[in-house]
């Protein structure tokens, strides 16, 4: 079993055009371990994808208090690419495209990065995995053939993080809004690509602002955060409770002082 | 500044050479008018690069001499492939379907073509294209020219197999510049691509002084590629121009890998209404190499059209200089340029520059320009790594993503392959010396 520990997390951000930092994150903990699905919702603006970002790495995000510790050690310290070798996945929100790079050589990259030098995949077992991933996903193969990302629509870069999750099969993976933008097909296709990794040997953080992921891909933990933190952690039904009665409703329940950027 | 030579000392010399290698009078002329020129002829204004002190115009009397044609063993001929392979002055292979031969195409070498095809070959030959007098640099390559080919496609001759173009310079011994022409002209609605692949054997230093003119009679359609990839002590002048027709189009895709100095002047003449051209150069240096490349389209046809694309890496000590020179003639009524000219950098002790010039003399146009000279992206830096990726691998992935414009737009895979091979081996060289 592995686990993933989040401590009294705090985060700063610094915006180059106005030479401002800010601190976004102001005390997160979390624990979770392999086996589990943790759900974290909230409103936006409130560090949901900075937390994630954070945890992977991203060099713009600068922790100024507490740790991340993978199986008891200190992440903080590594770069990104060590972490994901560690077995760490960030599904973002807006990959990154990359002209004049197949989808199938990044993914045969990305696989054998984790590997030894003298045990790289073999082409077949490659294509074989590749096609049984491309057949769950509903994903045509000719998208390994196509440049990373490079003119995907917003519901294939979507589905092309779940490709490489399951290429991959990290040990704990990050889900950035992994349900923005998809239509109900899509979102159940993707909700498949998750389950399928469900599993002892598998945790995954799924952010989203709607409960209605969860429908697809129900989580064992929900966690809410509101202006850095998280103020309240619960089962399944905390989900449907918050989309009954809305982040403003918990805020005032909760008696917090924290603003909503879209309240009105 | 170069030595000043007395080249006009020269010229009995180089018209006996030229006689005793049977060339018809025009061509002993017109070398010897170039030599006139020679003398008072300026160098061609390269912005922000300096190329006086290069050895581009060395007074080495006109020699012609056999190479051992054994040093292009490397290049794969092929009976099925249409292609010319010469190794200095000499031309080991030429392999030309009977069908295309019975069509009337030639390929051929160009002193075969001087004497056989004068009616093709004397109204263009750096006369129409290029004109011999232009420069010091294009005076000189009249004068001596000791090697090179020729290509006619006639009317209406549609070739599916790109036509090769292998030339392998002889640096096996000092003293052998290596002046090679190639000259093509596309008739009226013909459709072809060429690949030409520039090599060199032996590492005396030497003087490649390679020019292409391609003719693009109306409606025709021309692909030129070249993958350039002469030696570390070969300084190389390169001239390539089309002038383009009614309808007509001429792409350029030009990967400038060679390791050794170099000036490249790429030019589109956009002279025909409706007429386009699409210019990619992509080059990658290192060590101390200087490379200074001008890429210029002049619309003159109303609705002509011209793009260029130059991307370049540069790494260790060397400098590069895109210049993009977009001129559009008043009277080119919905012409439309645009251009891109991009450099990262991947060493502090680089130098380079992307700059676009744009002349443009008519009102009725679309023109546009992107320049930028920077690092590495690091958002897909941090994509690639967040996947597990190492730093130095993705740094390979995201220079060879910034390169493919032209890898993709080499019509034959295996040249395809090799230009992405010669990518990774400059990359790993540039990385383990830094």
């Amino acid at each position: 079993m592995a686990t993933l520990e989040v401590k009294d997390l705090h985060v700063e951000v610094k915006d180059d055009e106005q030479n401002k930092t800010q601190e976004i994150l102001k005390g997160v903990n979390l624990t979770m371990k392999t086996g589990e699905i943790h759900a974290i919702m909230g409103p936006n603006g409130t560090g949901k994808s900075t937390l994630s970002q954070t945890i992977m790495g991203q060099p713009n995000y600068h922790v100024t208090q507490g740790d991340i510790l993978l199986n008891g050690e200190s992440i903080l310290k590594m770069p990104v690419d060590e972490r994901a070798r560690k077995g760490l996945f960030l599904g973002m929100q807006y990959p990154a495209e990359i002209q004049g790079v197949t989808n199938a050589e990044f993914l045969r990259a990305a696989m054998n990065a984790r590997r030894a030098d003298d045990d790289q995949i073999s082409v077949m077992a490659f294509l074989k995995e590749l096609d049984k991933n491309l057949a769950l996903l509903d994903m045509s193969e000719s998208m390994t053939e196509r440049y990373l990302n490079e003119g995907f629509s917003g519901g294939e870069k979507k589905r092309n993080e779940i490709l490489q999750l399951l290429m991959i099969k990290p040990t704990f993976a990050l889900l950035d809004e992994i349900d923005s933008g998809l239509d109900i097909d899509a979102l159940k296709v993707v909700s498949k690509g998750v389950n399928s990794m469900r599993g002892d040997n598998f945790g995954s953080l799924i952010i989203t602002h709607y409960q209605r992921l969860l429908n697809y891909i129900v989580p064992d933990v929900v966690h809410v955060m509101m202006g850095g933190r998280i103020v309240k952690t619960g089962g399944a039904d905390l989900a449907k409770t918050l989309e009954k009665e809305g982040y403003a409703g918990l805020r005032d329940d909760l008696g917090l002082d924290v603003d909503l950027v879209d309240e009105n | 500044m170069e030595a000043v030579h007395d080249y006009t000392a020269l010229k009995p010399e180089l018209a006996a050479a030229a006689n005793d290698h049977g060339e018809p009078k025009w061509v002993v002329d017109r070398r010897l008018a170039a030599i006139d020129d020679l003398a008072d002829a300026a160098l061609p204004e390269v912005n922000r690069f300096d190329i006086h002190r290069w050895p581009l115009t060395p007074a080495e009397p006109l020699a012609f001499s056999p190479s051992a044609t054994d040093l292009a063993a490397d290049v794969p001929v092929a009976a099925d492939h249409v292609q010319i392979v010469q190794v200095g002055q000499t031309t080991v292979a030429v392999n030309l379907p009977a069908d295309l031969a019975d069509q009337g195409v030639i390929l051929t070498d160009i002193f075969t073509a001087f004497r056989e095809h004068p009616e093709l070959t004397q109204p263009a030959f750096m006369t129409d294209i290029i004109k011999s007098n232009e420069d010091r640099l294009t005076s000189f390559h009249t004068a001596f020219l000791n090697a090179g080919v020729f290509l006619y496609v006639p009317q209406g001759v549609v070739i599916d197999a790109p036509i090769e173009i292998h030339l392998v310079q002889d640096s096996t011994q000092d003293d052998r510049p290596l002046v090679s022409h190639v000259l093509v002209i596309a008739g009226t609605d013909s459709h072809f691509a060429v690949t030409q692949h520039l090599t060199t054997q032996g590492d005396h230093a030497n003087l490649a002084s390679c020019v292409v003119e391609v003719r693009a009679q109306a409606n025709s359609e021309v692909h030129f590629s070249s993958f350039d990839e002469l030696g570390a002590n070969t300084t190389t002048y390169l001239n390539r121009r089309a002038n383009i027709s009614r309808d007509a189009t001429v792409d350029w895709a030009i990967g400038l890998m060679n390791d050794g100095d170099t000036f490249g002047d790429f030019d589109s003449e956009l002279i025909g209404e409706n007429s386009k051209s699409d210019a990619k150069v992509i080059t990658l240096t290192g060590g101390r190499q200087r490379v200074g490349v001008n890429t210029r389209v002049t619309n003159r046809g109303k609705k002509s059209t011209g793009n260029i694309l130059q991307r370049g890496v540069i790494m260790e000590k060397s400098t590069l200089i895109f210049n993009g020179i977009g001129h559009i003639i008043h009277g080119a009524a919905g012409a439309n340029a645009e251009q891109e000219n991009r450099v990262l950098m991947m060493s502090s002790k680089a130098h380079g520059d992307a700059n676009p010039i744009l002349l443009i003399d008519e009102n009725d146009v679309l023109a546009g320009h992107a320049a930028s000279v920077g690092q590495v992206d690091a958002k897909q830096m941090y994509y690639l790594m967040s996947r597990g990726i190492t730093e130095p691998q993705a740094k390979r992935l995201v220079i060879r993503g910034f390169l493919s414009a032209v890898i993709q737009a080499i019509p034959a895979k295996d040249v395809r392959q090799n230009l992405t091979d010669t990518i990774e081996r400059k990359l790993e060289n540039g990385a383990e010396v830094e």
